[in-house]
């Protein structure tokens, strides 16, 4: 199980770093500008590999630029929801007053089913980068809250805590030196939750046609495909549709596989030998 | 690790609180947009096709609307018309919004609902088999298997059956609910052909929502595998059969009930794909038509029901829970 659990991490990195890659290469390997028209709906060349869509835009150029669009904000997204769940959580979980009031606002978010809401804002609102980056970091602090200040509250009566209160230390060494640290196996997990949730509504928002209508992103990719009237009949879904969704799939696979590999190394029961 | 609330009746409030704060938003978002919601409706640059409304629907919509009064005084009519479960008017079916919702809600709620059971049953099973066979192939194949099958997303995973469960094979619909012609027969013919329709829709749900209780079963199973009572249970020497069903996985249950009533509301998301994808006329595909037809009262409405579908679902799973685990709400108050 150990050496799975390995394979699977690596894998995983690797998937992540060849995205990564991709993404932050995009402007210096696309073969051409994504907006730029060609011919629409070539077949696969040596100057379009997969071909053109149908307003002759390159589509392997769409992908590079779809990545970067996807994975920026994703990564943005889900570091800034868990940046403020972890420092709400830490604070929620040290001061009770803190703690009484955000829970009460957590639970709120939590009741609610964010996806349908995001749907709601951005029929209104038409989104852009920033917006969708706000929406979904509004709508994903709250779980790591929850989960960052149980994690303080079982810390606030360890030993080492107490010591550090008994020896006079001030609140704000004991909140960044002794209960921080302990979330950070917490904190890294939800990271990566989060990153997998943010891809999934985003391309799922662009798919509904309710993303920012200017950038390529993969889901929209994938949503004017759908719309072309003879997509499935023929075979070119296999080199319009199909790349976009495997994107999609093998972001979302990598990030699990590095999820799972992590979560086994911070929680040892799960991997361990039967006892 | 849920938060437990002290009573039944502070849980209560605060899913009041949450639906008060779900309607005032409801309430506002279009009248915050620029101009009023009429001339937004009317009148909006992005528009791709102008909205041609007749008189008649003018009439309603600003009687929906209630522009010409005072903010509270049109809250106060937008809240007391939801109470006689007036939710307003659909510009594009020309017909109550309530109307409309009514003949889309019971798709949604069977297709969504059977899926549920479905993935539910699979995933408590199959993760109760991954744990007790820990670390032997046919746990390392499960995860392996769950893994890829989960990272789909499902409006990808629902056209890739269609290009090959339809299109090429002939297996099943390409999409809908059911055919006019069986529901025009009616009886066991329209019961078939429902089922018939249902099963490609329904299978992207599935694997779309089996990882996660999956790996839910799995780890909960494993956390009560490793217990004091399993361990006494075995050296009892009762049958290892025996120790899974009715020691270990009861415990384990638990907190896989709650991840299963917390993720209705997630469920909607992948519902609302699959629902598009395969143009089931459901809930999701609602809301989605609503949105590209700029019909902002039908897309309220049709927000509002499913906020408050789940809301209600979500609070009777917190009160089963507290009810089947008693140790919520005394010992664990602050955990």
């Amino acid at each position: 199980m150990r050496k799975v659990n390995r394979w699977l991490g690596v894998i995983g990195w690797g998937l992540l770093a060849l995205f990564g890659l991709a993404a932050f290469l995009a402007p210096w390997i696309s073969p051409h500008d994504p907006k730029a028209m060609d011919a629409p709906m070539l077949g696969p060349s040596l100057s379009h590999p997969l071909g053109t869509n149908d307003i002759g835009q390159d589509v392997l150029s769409e992908l590079l630029y779809g990545a970067r669009f996807s994975l920026l904000v994703g990564c943005l997204a889900a570091g800034l929801s868990t940046l403020i769940g972890v420092i709400l959580g830490v604070l929620a979980g040290y001061y009770d007053r803190i703690g009484f009031a955000v829970m009460r606002v957590v639970d709120v978010f939590l009741a609610v089913p964010r996806f349908p809401l995001i749907v709601f804002l951005a029929a209104f609102l038409k989104p852009g980068f920033w917006t969708l980056v706000l929406f979904f970091t509004l709508f994903g602090w709250t779980k790591t809250t929850r989960l960052v200040r149980s994690q303080v509250l079982s810390q606030r009566h360890d030993g080492y805590v107490e010591a550090a209160v008994a020896v006079g230390a001030d609140d704000v060494r004991i909140l960044l030196r002794h209960l921080l640290p302990g979330t950070l196996s917490v904190a890294v997990v939800r990271f990566i939750v989060e990153f997998q949730h943010v891809i999934l509504a985003e391309s799922g928002l662009s798919f509904l046609g309710l993303g920012d209508p200017t950038v390529k992103s993969w889901g929209s990719m994938l949503r004017y495909a759908f719309e072309y009237p003879t997509i499935f009949i023929s075979d070119i879904w296999v080199r319009w549709a199909a790349p976009p969704g495997l994107c999609i799939t093998l972001v979302v696979l990598g990030l699990t596989f590095v999820g799972f590999s992590l979560e086994s190394y911070t929680n040892p029961r799960l991997s361990g030998r039967r006892g | 690790m849920r938060l437990a609330m002290n009573n039944r009746g502070a849980k209560i409030v605060q899913y009041l609180i949450t639906v008060i704060v779900l309607l005032t938003l409801n309430f506002f978002l279009p009248r915050m947009m620029p101009g009023d919601p009429l001339s937004y409706l009317l009148g909006d640059p992005g528009a791709d096709a102008p909205m041609l409304l007749t008189e008649e629907m003018r009439a309603n919509l600003r009687e929906y609307y209630g522009l010409d009064k005072p903010l509270i005084g049109q809250y106060w009519d937008y809240v007391s018309g939801l109470a006689r479960g007036d939710l307003g008017w659909s510009i594009y079916y020309n017909a109550s919004v309530a109307s409309v919702i009514v003949g889309r809600l019971k798709w949604t709620l069977l297709l969504g609902g059977t899926a549920a059971l479905i993935y539910t049953a699979l995933g408590i099973a199959l993760g109760a088999v991954s744990a007790w066979r820990r670390g032997s192939k046919v746990d390392i194949g499960l995860l392996l298997t769950v893994f890829s099958l989960g990272s789909w997303p499902p409006f990808f995973l629902g056209m890739v059956f269609i290009v090959f469960f339809s299109y090429r094979w002939g297996m099943f619909p390409i999409g809908g609910a059911q055919s006019a012609e069986a529901a025009r027969l009616g009886g066991l013919v329209q019961a078939q052909d429902v089922a018939y329709h249902w099963v490609l829709p329904g299978l992207t749900l599935v694997l779309t929502y089996l990882p996660g209780i999956y790996l839910i079963t799995r780890n909960s199973m494993l956390s009560v595998l490793g217990g004091d009572y399993v361990r006494t249970a075995r050296s009892k020497g009762i049958l290892e059969s025996l120790v899974l069903l009715r020691h270990a996985l009861p415990n384990a249950l638990l907190p896989i009930l709650t991840t299963v009533a917390m993720r209705f509301g997630f469920m909607i998301m992948g519902t609302m794909f699959v629902e598009v994808v395969f143009a089931y006329p459901g809930m999701g595909t609602l809301i989605y038509e609503a949105g590209a037809a700029r019909d902002y009262p039908l897309l309220q409405g049709a927000f509002l029901v499913t906020m408050v579908f789940v809301l209600a679902l979500n609070l009777a799973a917190d009160l089963v829970y507290g009810w089947l685990d008693p140790r919520v709400g005394r010992l664990r108050v602050t955990a």
